[in-house]
C-alpha cells in the first residue's frame, strides 16, 4: 500500500474529533506570534495547546486566539499552574468559558523545579472533570498503572512524559511507554520532553498515537523550519510503525548472499 | 459604586452588569473567563449578572503555553 493511501487510512480519533496529523503542538516560548503561527503550519498540528491566566490591568496582551481560529487549530486549553485537583478543576472550567471547549489537557505539577504531574490530585480532577462532561487528556509521568486508572476514570486519552517539561532529553522513559502502549485501550500522546525529531519519530515507532511538542520547536534556531522537520518525523515514525518494524539480533545476518566468489579460481 | 477586579479597585455605575463591567474596562472579551467571588459567570449571563459593591472579580484571558 502507498504511504498515502495508508496515512488515508490511518486516522487518530479522539472524543469527537478526527486527527489526520498526529503532531499535537503548544503555542508557548515562540518569540513573536507570527513565528508562531508560521510554524504552526509548518508543522500541520490539528490541535494546540494553550493557556490561561489572570488579565494585566495595567498591560493589553496580544490577541493569540483570533489567528489560531482563523488557521483552523482546535484549541486544547490547560491547566498549568493548578497545584492541586480543586484548583485544576477551577481552570478547567474557566477554560470551558474562555475557549468554549470542553476539551482539556489536565496538568497538575505542585514543584517547580521538575514540573513533574502530581498522579493523586491528577486522578481525582481526571474523575471529577469526566464527570463533568470534560474530554479530559491528563499529563502523567510515564506510570502504567496510573494510566489504566485514568481510563477508567474515563479519560478520553494519557499523555504520559518522555521527560521532564522543556527538558529537550527524548524518550527517557521508553520501557514504562512500551507498557503504556501496550496496554491502553484509548490513544497515548507522549508529551514532554521530545527534544528533537528523531525523538518524535522513535515515539510514533513504538505505537504512541500521537506526540505533543512545544519548546524543541519554539526555540530552536528556525522554528519554522523545525516544525517542518517535527511532521516530517511523525509521519516517518507512524508510517515505519505501521509497516511493522524489522527485529533485532545481537548476531549479524548477512544482507548479501555470502557466496564463495572470492575464493573462485583458487 | 467600586469592585475589585484583579485586585485593583475599579469604579462602575450602579447595578452595572459584568457585561457593562467588561466593556468599561476596555477588555478584548474573546478568550476571557471571569469569576465573581471565586464562583464562575458562564458568558450567556454576562448581560444579566448584577455586580454588588465590593465584588471581587477575577477575569482571566487566554494566553499561549504548552
Amino acid at each position: 500500500m502507498l504511504f498515502n493511501e495508508m496515512i488515508d487510512n490511518d486516522q487518530l480519533v479522539i472524543a469527537d474529533k478526527t486527527f489526520t496529523s498526529r503532531l499535537f503542538t503548544g503555542t508557548g516560548k515562540f518569540n513573536d506570534q507570527q513565528t508562531m503561527i508560521d510554524a504552526l503550519q509548518a508543522s500541520q498540528s490539528q490541535l494546540v495547546t494553550m493557556a490561561l491566566k489572570r488579565v494585566d490591568m495595567q498591560h493589553k496582551d496580544d490577541d493569540i486566539l483570533a489567528p489560531l481560529i482563523k488557521n483552523g487549530m482546535n484549541l486544547l486549553p490547560n491547566t498549568s499552574g493548578a497545584r492541586n485537583a480543586k484548583e485544576a478543576i477551577f481552570a478547567a472550567q474557566l477554560a470551558r468559558e474562555a475557549l468554549q471547549t470542553n476539551w482539556v489537557k489536565l496538568e497538575i505539577h505542585p514543584d517547580p523545579k521538575y514540573l513533574l504531574p502530581d498522579p493523586i490530585e491528577t486522578l481525582k480532577a481526571a474523575e471529577a472533570l469526566a464527570n463533568d462532561g470534560f474530554v479530559v487528556l491528563p499529563y502523567v509521568h510515564a506510570d502504567p498503572v496510573l494510566c489504566k486508572h485514568l481510563e477508567a476514570a474515563g479519560c478520553a486519552a494519557v499523555m504520559p512524559l518522555g521527560a521532564p517539561i522543556g527538558s529537550n532529553k527524548g524518550i527517557k522513559t521508553r520501557d514504562f511507554l512500551e507498557i503504556i502502549i501496550e496496554q491502553a485501550n484509548i490513544p497515548v500522546v507522549v508529551d514532554a520532553g521530545i527534544g528533537s525529531p528523531s525523538h518524535a519519530a522513535l515515539a510514533m515507532e513504538m505505537g504512541a498515537d500521537a506526540v505533543l511538542v512545544n519548546t524543541a520547536m519554539a526555540v530552536a534556531g528556525n522554528p519554522v523550519a523545525m516544525s517542518e522537520a517535527f511532521a516530517k518525523a511523525v509521519q516517518a515514525g507512524r508510517q515505519a510503525y505501521l509497516s511493522g518494524l524489522a527485529g533485532q539480533s545481537n548476531r549479524a545476518i548477512a544482507s548479501s548472499p555470502l557466496t564463495a566468489f572470492l575464493e573462485a579460481g583458487k | 459604586m467600586n469592585v475589585i477586579v484583579n485586585e485593583s479597585p475599579v469604579e462602575i455605575a450602579e447595578n452595572s452588569t459584568v457585561e457593562q463591567l467588561l466593556n468599561h474596562l476596555d477588555k478584548p472579551l474573546k478568550g476571557c473567563a471571569l469569576a465573581v467571588n471565586q464562583s464562575i459567570i458562564s458568558r450567556s449571563k454576562w448581560s444579566e449578572y448584577k455586580l454588588r459593591e465590593g465584588d471581587q472579580i477575577s477575569l482571566f484571558q487566554a494566553i499561549a503555553g504548552g
